[in-house]
């Protein structure tokens, strides 16, 4: 499903402040695992999920997400891979406080040209699944922490996409907000989804739902 | 079932219709300031293309003709006898005396124009009296007919008589025959029209003189020609055309119109040049929203095609509230905030009705100088802002 081969990432390569950020990076993620990249503040954790996440190619090496070469795909193409293939779900959720539950979850469809009616079809049957009923039109700003984890899984979910990407989802949850949200992360993962949490937090790490941790330090990755 | 790429259009309109709701206050202000803009470039327009229309309009009822005598550079009097010479000129079907000048009301401090003709040789006599509400006065029995704003400034009260003083303070009585009407106020406003005697002891002139001579030709095509031959007739004359009034009209509207215009799209370059700077410093918010909406399969392109419809609806709405309001300032107010710098500062204003006079080229300018400016003063920062790498939402 995903597959890096001898990665590296330079960030303003070739000027005074070139930082290389990952240094020869072989992982493979197999389809329908679950998958955590631990590692402490400024590992490369974050660098390594956003090569995964398309959002930018890596500067050599060879980066295969969902069939498709990175490296060889325009951006546009790239952008449109990643709403084909990837859900994310930020550390700080980033929902848009000013809109409601239900036009967050559905933010990625709008440039699909989905029409309304099926985009509320679709996120109701998201905010149900996920408990989120009574909140569906209030603004995201007014909801509870744990409800706003919720509408960020949601609209992760919202356009099918076989992988999620979450990225510290448990930095500023709650341990009962914490174990809810790997409850849900195992759910998805029995649906058939393939998951990786980069995270350093130990009820992430240690939660028998994950299959493989990769522990990244100072841009190297090491299996275990 | 609706092409995907118009739903795909539609739903950025929905989102960005809630974009600008969100933050409807800074909008407001913008679309306020922008609207009042547009409303004073698009005032002056219509304004002034009323008034030209208008304009056109009463000059096309005066003569083709008028012959002054110039001494030292000055217009004077001129003699009645040249009216013999003129008859030799071929072309001209007529050739009237006129007596015109201003007398200055000291109690409302008012310049009135005081014109006399002798209707009966004048081939436009009769034109003359579609335009009164009331009969022509006739010469030589102390009668007048009043502009709207003259009668108005005599406050007559219901009395139907009137008296002017003479050069030598004594004073001469008329009686009101009839009040100009309402559309040729933009001409007749501070117009005292009398028969030619009755102007004559008005203003002391001697019989052989008057102040010019109207000329009317055969064919108005041959204007200038006869024009030139007069001029060669009488080098001690100024020969003034119609086509060169009418010009000098144009011009005199368009001059002052024009200055205005000016002033007001330096207010709408500074307008366009604030657009440009908010525009190109995109708030934090708004960068991680543009971040966020990246990282969830937003292209660049939607960004830009969001701004755009952004930029559309608040310059568009500004265009047409400006415009509107404009036209209802013409149409209700009479353009009442700018007609002193396009009518003058006379004491007497015309108080004309004017019709609002709005062509699809004035609105295309309009637009031209508004819209497509501000589109690209937001459209193109915003390009740039849209930019941002997507990973900066997610750190």
């Amino acid at each position: 499903m995903i597959e890096l081969q001898s990665v590296n990432k330079f960030y303003n390569l070739g000027q005074p402040n070139e930082v290389q950020a990952l240094y020869d990076v072989n992982l493979f993620i197999e389809k329908n695992s679950m998958v955590c990249l631990r590692g402490a503040s400024g590992s490369g954790k974050s660098t390594l999920l956003s090569i995964i996440g398309c959002i930018f190619p890596p500067t050599s090496g060879r980066a295969a997400v969902a069939g498709k070469q990175l490296a060889r795909l325009p951006d546009r193409f790239m952008t449109i891979h990643r709403r084909q293939s990837i859900g994310f779900i930020f550390q700080q959720f980033n929902i848009l406080p000013a809109l409601t539950v239900e036009n967050n979850i559905t933010l990625p469809l709008l440039p699909l040209g989905v029409s309304p009616a099926e985009r509320r079809q679709r996120a109701g049957e998201l905010i149900e699944r996920l408990g989120l009923g009574h909140r569906r039109n209030f603004p995201a700003g007014q909801v509870s922490g744990g409800e706003l984890q919720r509408v960020a899984i949601a609209r992760a979910l919202i356009n099918n996409q076989p992988i999620i990407l979450a990225d510290e989802p448990t930095a500023h949850l709650d341990t009962g907000l914490s174990q809810e949200f790997m409850r849900i992360m195992v759910d998805l993962k029995k649906a058939g989804k393939t998951i990786v949490i980069a995270s350093h937090d130990p009820l992430v790490s240690e939660h028998p739902g994950i299959d493989t941790i990769i522990d990244v330090k100072d841009g190297r990755v090491d299996v275990s | 079932m609706k092409n995907q790429a118009i739903e795909k259009q539609l739903n950025l309109l929905d989102y960005t219709l809630s974009s600008l709701w969100r933050r409807k206050l800074k909008n407001l202000g913008i679309i306020t300031v922008f609207a009042v803009v547009i409303f004073l470039v698009a005032s002056f327009q219509i304004l002034t293309n009323s008034l030209t229309e208008t304009a056109e309009q009463m000059l096309g009822h005066t003569p083709e003709i008028v012959v002054q005598k110039m001494s030292a550079g000055r217009q004077e009097a001129i003699p009645v006898s040249y009216l013999d010479r003129l008859d030799g000129i071929f072309g001209i079907r007529a050739a009237v005396p006129r007596i015109w000048g201003y007398y200055f009301d000291e109690t409302s401090g008012a310049n009135y124009t005081v014109l006399a003709v002798d209707r009966e040789i004048m081939p436009a006599g009769r034109s003359l009296e579609m335009a009164l509400d009331g009969d022509f006065p006739e010469t030589g029995e102390g009668e007048a007919a009043l502009g709207r704003a003259v009668a108005a400034n005599l406050n007559l009260a219901g009395r139907s008589t009137f008296s002017l003083f003479r050069p030598d303070l004594t004073l001469k009585s008329f009686r009101v025959t009839g009040v100009f009407a309402e559309t040729t106020e933009l001409l007749t406003a501070d117009l005292i029209v009398t028969g030619l005697e009755d102007a004559r002891d008005l203003f002391a002139i001697p019989e052989y003189l008057a102040t010019d001579l109207l000329i009317y030709v055969t064919n108005p095509n041959e204007i200038s020609t006869i024009a030139r031959k007069i001029a060669a007739e009488f080098p001690d004359t100024r020969v003034l055309t119609r086509p060169q009034i009418q010009k000098t009209y144009q011009v005199v509207f368009g001059w002052r119109s024009g200055f205005a215009s000016i002033c007001l799209l330096t207010a709408l370059a500074a307008f366009a040049i604030l657009a440009w700077d908010k525009a190109s410093g995109l708030s934090a918010e708004e960068k991680r929203e543009i971040g966020i909406l990246k990282v969830l399969g937003w292209q660049t392109t939607d960004i830009l095609v969001l701004r755009f419809w952004e930029s559309l609806v608040v310059s568009g709405l500004a265009f047409l509230i400006g415009c509107t309001a404009a036209y209802l300032h013409i149409l209700f107010l009479e353009g009442s905030l700018f007609r002193p710098v396009l009518l003058g500062w006379s004491v007497i204003h015309p108080l004309l009705k004017i019709v609002p006079v709005f062509a699809a080229d004035d609105l295309l300018l309009i637009f031209t100088l508004s819209v497509l400016p501000y589109l690209a003063a937001t459209v193109i920062p915003a390009w740039r802002c849209s930019t941002v790498p997507p990973d900066a939402a997610i750190k």
